[in-house]
């Protein structure tokens, strides 16, 4: 163990999480908004990673120029399953079901994935993905510092979006209570269509990163997923700054350990702090004290 | 006599699985049958719990792997030797599964719904990685149970009643749950849990234990897995699907009913089974799965049982309407044909 | 409660009947479905392979070498005058599939034979179920110590014992003269049962020559992101790194990691993936590969005829290079030669006296080297080879003194030179 490992450690949190934050924020603006917890949000990711794959290889499209594509894609693809499956779930067990509903979307793109592009793990490739800066003597990869500053630049936006817009004003009340949001006359379906759509937005360029920084195939969406989830609950669901925070403390505590005592510990040390953080507050770190039982 | 015209659609289920492996006795089926068997006593057992009290539980698999690990240490640290003795251990395997929920179940349930999903998830991996990396589980090699040695054609059927007992056991004490005081409590819960508490329902002391209860027959399935595979690996007793699809077999059978996770569960997996070794291409499986699946949700919202039963009771309605009608219009004008054409 | 008791009771007498009667039942089976092959009718083979989930690639590898000895020795008139059909089936790299279907494939589907799945977390299991039927279970992927503790006699591993793999290395490594001779080695294996046995096996000799242990850690097996961990190798700046990857993921992912860091390390040698030919090309770049070591029975330039012979039908029949074809291939290839040669020594299909006959101490030629079983059914006469990628081409540069073997390329060039 020695200053640079725990530094290099530090760097790794900071970079990747922020992009696994960048990939949680859909699933914790979807929930906020719609109390919909939507599975799919892993195998989203894979797909953006395939589209992104898809234009590189036949096309020789540019990983960041491919974004421009990508990303309106999967707003396109996030507002068809809302409106298509999502949309029609009603009564008082709907976050029950969208589990079960987002569930099965997941198994038809995994499947469709996997027939398309078989089993085989594949990696985005780019002049810049090998390739690294130094400072110090840490180093810098290009494609983890652009991955980093997208994730910022994307949740900047977003968060901008939520708080200096009109679109922000409803969703925040629809986040506060559907309700009454419906009642001062805000389109609750509307706000909760787009909502879904930027949620599976982000993962193009959350996807696109993963692509290129690990070897990915279909099923690389169980991983993600769960990484995810408890993302947003560590965070405090609806929260993007707790998703922000969550993610780089999840990478963080993972490599912490890995440096100091062992890897194969990093993945238990993260959830025994999950676990504790909830068991002092429920609501996650960001998250806003749940009034109803939810 | 009352008692079993009552219950005449459980006894002749029963019967019929009872009677399953002497009829096909063919051991490809009788082994599908020991795997629903397995996942019909641990879906039970889940919905005893997250059916009727509303908190889903997504780290079952921990009771599994717990009961998996307690058959193959005791039988290897005691020496059992290779015969049905080895069954002997099976309910312990239960009472120490039941014995780990008591302090996860004091732990996650200190919070509400949604936070506890992701708490017994990452219990979950918690367990996993534990088993994993520590020495006294032989880590990622597992751990291999005594080499039973009975003969191919009926090797099958003793695990296959071991399954069965742990079904019938599971139900009935579901059965009888439901139908309690403390039933009634977690039923009160799931309904809105702030009322219960409010009623003088003592819902934490209420949740641990239905918790805590559930955990019992998802141990001894998972002692009778070990038995049965031979051979357990940490990633397959403690498995993450194992819990999506305990989960996911309730809710299409019908969540919080008694006949819908055994229905759930043996459909599901002897579907999965059965298809995957008979067609082998997994992609294309997925796709009928994921899309059989979506259209189970989207048209039968609660679960298959609870929607053929309302099917059958608006049937058994308007039987009931035709016959009134019958009834006023006899004597018929016109004579039947021939009689045996005569139905209602 | 008391039903439960009176069922045990009578289950343990049953069992205990069993068990006596345990060895003539066997035998009769095995009986039931040996040489009393009709003329003319087909001789059948049950495989269980993952052509999907976490095993499917190396399984349609599999499935390759299979239909690739089935072609051939049907082309050479079948076994005995029965043409060879092949009946596989997937597992889904499922466990619990993997038992239900070599019951399937024994009792409903009637196989002949029977051939091993890939992984040696699945080939235990399959065992278990075919010794039942008293089937012979010959495989080429399954070669975890932990699978042969439990002393199954019909099991068959044609391949290397993994314990033994990382040898010749460790030889060339402490051969060297003092002044090349590295002074820093790192070790990093995914915590699989395949990868950690060899990685540890070597450790004991290389610190007796006086080569430092400056990292040594075990890594997660299910982890996909190697980013800190490669990191943190990278900042111990080993001149050896010995990684115990099981595919070309792993092993890509800690390449990348090493060049985005600048560590060069003088040798590298990896447990599993880059001896996937063309695929570990295509995921590390054709410049990163240079010097890249790894263990194996055998490559595609083997001048073994039988692996040439091999090799030149994969070729015709897959396309590629010989470089590219996948050891899975030759694995399961083997497999179906040494089947194939107890089938004729013992002139049926009589799994019996196969197994008998494979326990003999025979020692029988494959196109992946020699084969010779000791009674845990382990390989004890392989050779052990390590391969590396010098260029775009795959070759041997170990044991020593062998004609085929080439100069080892040391140290290793530069990343992407």
């Amino acid at each position: 163990m020695n200053a640079t490992a725990l530094l290099s450690a530090a760097k790794d949190g900071i970079l990747t999480g922020a992009v696994y934050a960048l990939m949680a924020s859909g699933l914790t603006l979807i929930f906020g908004v719609m109390d919909i917890i939507n599975l799919a949000q892993g195998t989203f990711v894979v797909l953006a990673a395939y589209l992104s794959y898809a234009l590189q290889v036949h096309w020789h499209i540019d990983l960041f120029v491919g974004l421009l594509i990508t990303t309106p894609a999967m707003f396109i693809i996030g507002v068809v399953i809302e409106r298509v499956f999502i949309a029609r779930l009603k009564g008082p067990d709907r976050t029950g079901m969208s589990i079960l509903v987002t569930y099965a979307v997941w198994l038809l793109i995994e499947g469709t994935l996997d027939l398309v592009f078989s089993s085989n793990d594949v990696q985005l490739q780019g002049w810049y993905v090998p390739k690294s800066f130094t400072i110090g003597a840490i180093h810098f990869g290009y494609i983890y510092v652009a991955g980093f500053l997208l994730a910022a630049l994307l949740l900047g936006a977003l968060y901008f979006m939520l708080y200096r817009t009109r679109f922000g004003v409803s969703v925040r009340a629809s986040l506060a209570d559907q309700t009454s949001a419906a009642l001062v006359g805000i389109d609750v379906k509307r706000v909760s269509t787009i909502t879904f759509g930027l949620g599976a937005a982000v993962t193009a360029a959350g996807g696109m990163i993963y692509g290129a920084t690990n070897a990915f195939n279909a099923s690389s969406s169980y991983d993600l997923i769960s990484r995810l989830l408890t993302i947003i609950v560590l965070g405090g669901m609806g929260s993007l700054g707790g998703a922000l925070l969550a993610g780089i403390v999840m990478v963080f505590i993972g490599d912490m350990v890995g440096v100091i005592w062992s890897p194969i510990w990093s993945t238990t040390a993260y959830f025994v702090v999950l676990v504790l953080v909830l068991l002092w507050r429920p609501q996650g770190l960001f998250g806003k004290v749940q009034a109803r039982v939810a | 006599m009352k008692l079993l015209s009552k219950n005449l659609g459980w006894v002749v289920f029963f019967a019929a699985l009872a009677l399953f492996p002497l009829v096909v006795t063919n051991p490809f089926y009788t082994s599908i049958g020991v795997y629903a068997l397995l996942f019909m006593a641990s879906a039970t057992s889940w919905n005893m719990f997250s059916g009727y009290s509303g908190y889903i539980a997504l780290g079952s698999a921990v009771f599994f792997g717990v009961g998996a690990y307690t058959e193959a240490l005791l039988a290897l640290h005691w020496h059992v030797p290779a015969n049905g003795n080895l069954f002997w251990l099976v309910p312990l395997g239960g009472i120490i599964a039941t014995a780990f929920a008591v302090p996860i179940g004091w732990i996650s349930l200190r919070v509400r719904r949604h936070t506890f999903v992701v708490i017994t998830i990452a219990v979950f991996f918690i367990f996993q990685l534990s088993a994993i990396n520590f020495s006294f589980t032989g880590g990622s090699s597992g751990l291999a149970l005594p080499y039973i040695t009975w003969s191919a054609a009926d090797f099958n059927n003793p695990f296959y009643y071991a399954g069965l007992i742990l079904v019938v056991f599971i139900t009935l004490v579901s059965a009888f749950v439901r139908r309690s005081r403390f039933g009634l409590q977690l039923l009160a819960i799931r309904d809105d849990e702030d009322r219960a508490m409010g009623l003088g329902v003592q819902v934490t002391a209420i949740k641990i234990t239905g918790f805590t209860m559930s955990a019992f027959a998802i141990g001894c399935a998972g002692a009778i897995y070990a038995l049965f595979q031979g051979q357990i690996y940490p990633q397959f007793v403690f498995d993450p699907t194992f819990d999506v699809s305990v989960a996911l077999m309730v809710f299409l059978g019908g969540i919080g009913t008694l006949a819908g996770p055994l229905l759930g569960a043996l459909v599901l997996e002897s579907a999965q089974q059965y298809l995957t070794a008979t067609y082998s291409n997994n992609s294309l499986y997925l796709l009928l799965f994921g899309g059989l699946f979506l259209i189970v949700i989207m048209f039968m919202p609660q679960g298959v049982v609870p929607f053929v039963r309302d099917k059958l009771t608006k049937r058994t309605d308007l039987e009931r309407a035709a016959v009134a009608a019958n009834d006023v219009s006899s004597p018929s004008p016109v004579a039947p044909s021939t009689p045996t054409e005569v139905t209602a | 409660m008391k039903r439960r008791r009176g069922f045990l009771r009578v289950l343990s007498l049953s069992s205990v009947a069993t068990a006596s009667v345990l060895t003539a039942v066997v035998s009769s089976n095995a009986g039931a479905s040996s040489g009393g092959l009709a003329k003319g009718a087909p001789v059948k083979i049950g495989i269980s392979l993952s052509l999907s989930g976490d095993f499917s690639a190396d399984g349609q590898a599999f499935q390759q070498g299979y239909e690739l000895w089935a072609n051939d020795i049907n082309k050479a008139g079948g076994l005995l005058g029965h043409k060879v059909q092949l009946d596989i089936v997937s597992d889904a790299s499922s466990p619990t599939q993997v038992v239900t279907n070599y019951q399937k494939l024994i009792s409903v589907n009637h196989d002949n034979l029977t051939f091993g799945p890939f992984s040696s977390l699945l080939s235990l299991p399959a065992a278990k179920a075919a010794a039942r039927y008293g089937y012979a279970l010959i495989e080429g992927a399954g070669g975890a110590p932990s699978v042969f503790q439990v002393g199954l006699h019909n099991l068959f591993d044609v391949s290397l014992p993994v314990a033994g793999d990382l040898l010749p290395f460790a030889k060339w490594v402490t051969s060297l003269p003092k002044a090349q001779r590295p002074k820093t080695v790192a070790y990093v294996t995914s915590n699989d049962p395949f990868t950690e046995p060899q990685v540890t096996s070597i450790q004991g000799m290389l610190s007796k020559a006086g080569i430092k242990t400056v990292f040594n850690k075990v890594f997660p097996a299910e982890v996909t992101d190697y980013t800190s961990i490669a990191d943190s190798v990278a900042a111990a700046k080993a001149d050896v790194v010995v990684l115990g990857s099981v595919d070309v993921p792993t092993v890509s992912s800690f390449m990348q990691a090493f060049e985005q860091s600048g560590y060069n390390p003088k040798a590298m040698i990896a447990t599993g993936g880059p001896d996937q030919g063309t695929t570990f090309l295509k995921a590390v770049g054709a410049k990163n590969a240079d010097g890249v070591m790894v263990p194996n029975a055998w490559y595609g330039a083997s001048a073994n005829p039988l692996s040439k012979k091999m090799v030149a039908e994969y070729i015709k029949k897959y396309g590629g290079t010989a470089a590219g074809v996948s050891s899975d291939v030759v694995e399961a290839y083997s497999v179906g030669e040494v089947m194939a040669a107890a089938v004729k020594a013992t002139g049926g299909f009589n799994n019996a006296a196969i197994i008998k006959y494979l326990h003999s101490n025979v020692t029988l030629m494959t196109a992946q080297g020699t084969v010779k079983f000791n009674n845990l059914g382990e390989n004890v006469n392989p050779t052990a080879f390590t391969f590396q990628w010098q260029g775009t081409k795959f070759l041997q540069v170990n044991p020593i003194g062998d004609p085929n073997t080439v100069k080892i390329l040391y140290p290793k060039p530069v990343w992407g030179k």
